[in-house]
């Protein structure tokens, strides 16, 4: 039930030396509302949560919060304010327990005579995880080694334990699988049935049009327009966002799957990775898109490490054109790529420049004599692959950390084609980006099937994976429950039957 | 429930192997390892770099190194000498505990704020402190009062059974602080994730002066056993008060090799028995000491990190 305004910003305006990242921005969020915020990478979304959030300030422009003059000047203002927010990027503290996590920075709380009461600290943590109906998280363990999913639910509940009256989520839906998507999706019904509000950032347009109620969209650090999402299409968010129409149809348009069946290129028997995956075998060919999904914990994630060699296998084989593969560096060598789902932390050097990241894994092919390689050849690819991935950048020797999530993916996919190579591992692609750059994915998806490269696409997105699999294996608690060709049975409905 | 179970059974079965190997350790030396003034040389030999190793242990928590530590220890030292042989017991320890605390505390003011890496900045704080050291005991104002040693009666500190209370009070501080307090969590914070931390309200400047303090104070504890234990402190030169730290160091790096099963606060002094045994246990069998048995605890270190990293897949810096 939505009521009365409970943030109203006016006139917002936020500049980074000579780049605008916001400009005069008016926004309202109602009581009970729950808000999308959409937008191009680089349209200023996450410059505007952050000063909702009190991470930046602003040059210029009003925030009101229950009608009072809002200007939070930190994170922790903010929450005393009861305004919290899950960030795309921030993640947890490694070195700490999951349970401290939840209460980092509040810790006093829990502390008597000096000393902080860890079982009462975790008690309150398992009560928020309760509370929201979130999956359990074991708070005593360290978060290092916990799956991305496992982190973000971690961050969602420090969120909720301040006990927010806004709840920022900035791109939280994609680090999440199926069943912890729907989750979190009940957690907002209850927190909008509570008379609380919401901000949520997604590229996930459909889906922002599902759980909001009003839309926002940003376009070039300025408001666009703003739709009421009972009332609205995927369509007109999407020429709002990029001020032009855009197909609707970025997926393939065949229904029946196309690829050389004659060529395998990539066969995995009975791999097994003790506690994630068991025996799980399949084939892919040349020119094959072969889907991988499945809900949280299913081992999803896994099959793409295994096959790339970077978990240890208790047994089976993957072999690549008969050649069997053990290590990262075999790969490398077979001509595999494997583009992670943790583009930041996995993927990408962020303290490296675009040329060093474009650069890395050519590296070999373009060492010459007496191991000799040449800068001005390394620079050279790195120009011809931020030209043909079209990546937005000042020039080749900006940090990776300056580019937005778009750009950073282009880098990340970019380094592997300008690569010959003959499989391509794809682990959520498209988390995080944008739906020009998703636009852009998928078409450089589609023309490396058509080239012959096979590709083992991993994702959480069902639309995405139905809508570019030539077959589909659904898994389920490590166990590889079925392969559905493209066809008739490539439902949402019917893989939902397999994987829940 | 379970988890309590699983550290039970860790605590349980690293006890074995410690009491296990002190056995074997005095088989090879046949008896003479855990006779009892032969045991109660190397207990009271690993007070001193438990303390130090502390310090470093919340140095290291928050991802900053201090080189300068020795040269510290040095001039803590001096200043329990002088005050000790005046004012007795307060002198010894308030002295070595107030000038351990306020130097460590000066070098994080200087880490915190010139924003200088720290292993850069403490190795020119290494050099100003051993160029003081030398300065008083060269000095003809000073010259006299630091090379006369600490007046016996007020050395208790350094033996048994003082030493050992002192070691029992410094674990249950240093496990409090490091697990049990705000500025513990958040000093494991900021070495984990500078920015979330930030983000999450702590205050990161505050904090690493915290870390000042408190590894201030465990280098003053270990001056002062030092000197309680020695009687009197050669001044270090040319960077020799390095040295002072590899010990404690190999203590930590030791412990962090197997924080993943025990708490490093805990594995501290286990890991100082360890160290101090093996080099009580060479001696006994005649191995030279110096080079050759700093040889066989790098060896030592070696195996023993790569028997706790085993099926680690990272890359370790």
């Amino acid at each position: 039930m939505r009521g009365d305004i409970i943030l109203e910003i006016r006139g917002l305006n936020k500049s980074f030396g000579p780049t605008a990242a916001n400009r005069n921005i008016d926004f309202t969020l109602e009581r009970g509302e729950i808000h999308g915020l959409i937008g191009e990478n680089g349209s200023g979304k996450s410059t505007l949560i952050s000063q909702i959030a009190g991470l930046y300030g602003s040059d210029s422009g009003t925030m009101a919060l229950n009608g009072a003059p809002y200007v939070p000047r930190s994170p922790l203002e903010a929450n005393a304010k009861r305004v919290s927010m899950v960030m795309q990027e921030l993640g947890v503290v490694a070195s700490l327990p999951a349970g401290v996590n939840v209460f980092l920075g509040r810790t006093k709380e829990f502390s008597k005579f000096g000393i902080v009461s860890l079982k009462a600290l975790n008690r309150a943590a398992e009560e928020q995880f309760e509370k929201w109906e979130l999956p359990k998280v074991d708070l005593h363990a360290l978060a290092d080694g916990m799956m991305i999913e496992t982190r973000k639910m971690i961050e969602l509940v420090r969120a909720m334990a301040v006990d927010p009256e806004i709840l920022i989520l900035d791109e939280i839906t994609q680090s999440l699988s199926y069943n912890n998507r729907n989750k979190l999706y009940e957690l907002l019904k209850k927190f909008k049935a509570m008379g609380r509000s919401a901000v949520v950032i997604t590229h996930d347009v459909e889906e922002l049009i599902e759980i909001t109620d009003r839309i926002t969209v940003l376009r070039d650090g300025a408001v666009a327009g703003v739709l009421d999402s009972v009332n609205t299409t995927a369509d007109e968010v999407k020429r709002l966002m990029v001020g032009r129409e855009i197909s609707g149809e970025y997926y393939r348009s065949d229904s029946e799957p196309s690829f050389d069946e004659t060529r395998t290129v990539l066969s995995a028997r009975g791999l097994t990775v003790e506690g994630e995956v068991r025996d799980v075998s399949f084939d892919v060919h040349a020119g094959e898109i072969l889907g991988f999904c499945g809900i949280s914990d299913s081992g999803i994630h896994t099959v793409g490490r295994a096959l790339y060699g970077l978990e240890k296998l208790t047994s089976g084989r993957v072999l690549l054109e008969g050649r069997e593969l053990k290590s990262p560096t075999c790969a490398l060598r077979s001509n595999m790529a494997y583009v992670p789902k943790d583009r930041d932390n996995d993927a990408l050097m962020m303290g490296a420049s675009i040329w060093e990241n474009f650069a890395l894994p050519s590296v070999t092919e373009l060492t010459g004599k007496a191991f000799f390689i040449s800068p001005r050849r390394l620079r050279a690819l790195a120009r011809k692959m931020t030209e043909k991935m079209s990546v937005k950048c000042r020039d080749i020797f900006q940090t990776m950390t300056d580019l937005s999530g778009g750009n950073k993916q282009k880098v990340n996919l970019g380094r592997w084609l300008a690569k010959d190579i003959k499989l391509l591992i794809l682990d959520c692609p498209t988390r995080g980006v944008d739906v020009g750059v998703k636009a852009y994915i998928y078409s450089l998806m589609k023309d490396a099937k058509a080239e012959g490269i096979a590709t083992i696409l991993i994702s959480d997105e069902l639309t995405e994976v139905l809508g570019m699999s030539d077959r589909l294996c659904v898994m389920k608690d490590g166990v590889l429950k079925a392969i559905i060709p493209r066809g008739d049975e490539f439902t949402e409905h019917s893989l939902i039957k397999v994987m829940v | 429930m379970g988890n309590n179970k699983k550290n039970l059974t860790t605590a349980v079965a690293f006890a074995a192997a410690l009491a296990a190997a002190l056995v074997i350790f005095n088989v090879v030396s046949g008896g003479k390892f855990l006779a009892r003034e032969n045991f109660t040389v190397v207990v009271s030999h690993i007070v001193y770099p438990a303390f130090t190793a502390w310090g470093l242990s919340f140095l290291f928590a928050c991802g900053y190194t201090d080189m300068s530590v020795g040269g510290v220890v040095v001039l803590a030292a001096f200043a329990s000498t002088v005050f000790g042989n005046l004012y007795g017991y307060p002198g010894v320890i308030i002295a070595g505990v107030v000038v351990g605390t306020l130097l460590i505390f000066i070098n994080f003011n200087i880490f915190a704020y010139t924003k200088i890496p720290s292993w850069i900045a403490s190795i020119s704080l290494a050099m100003i402190y051993e160029a003081t050291g030398f300065y008083l005991k060269t000095s003809n104002a000073t010259k006299s009062l630091v090379t006369t040693a600490l007046n016996r009666d007020y050395r208790v500190l350094g033996q048994l059974p003082w030493s050992a209370v002192l070691l029992a009070a410094g674990f249950a501080a240093a496990y409090i602080v490091y697990n049990r307090t705000t500025v513990g969590l958040n000093i494991r914070a900021i070495g984990g994730n500078t920015e979330v931390s930030r983000a999450m309200g702590v205050n990161v400047n505050r904090t690493l002066l915290w870390v000042g303090l408190i590894s201030g104070l465990f280098i003053g504890f270990a001056a002062v056993v030092q000197i309680s234990y020695s009687g009197l402190m050669t001044v270090k030169t040319g960077l020799t008060s390095m040295s002072m730290i590899f010990q404690p160091l190999a203590i930590v790096l030791l412990a962090q090799i197997m924080k993943k099963r025990v708490n490093i606060i805990i594995a501290i002094p286990v890991c100082s028995l360890i160290i101090y045994s093996i080099f009580n246990l060479l001696t006994i069998l005649h191995v030279p000491s110096g080079t050759l048995q700093e040889a066989c605890l790098g060896a030592f270190l070696i195996i023993f990190g790569v028997m706790g990293r085993r099926g680690g897949r990272e890359v370790v810096k």
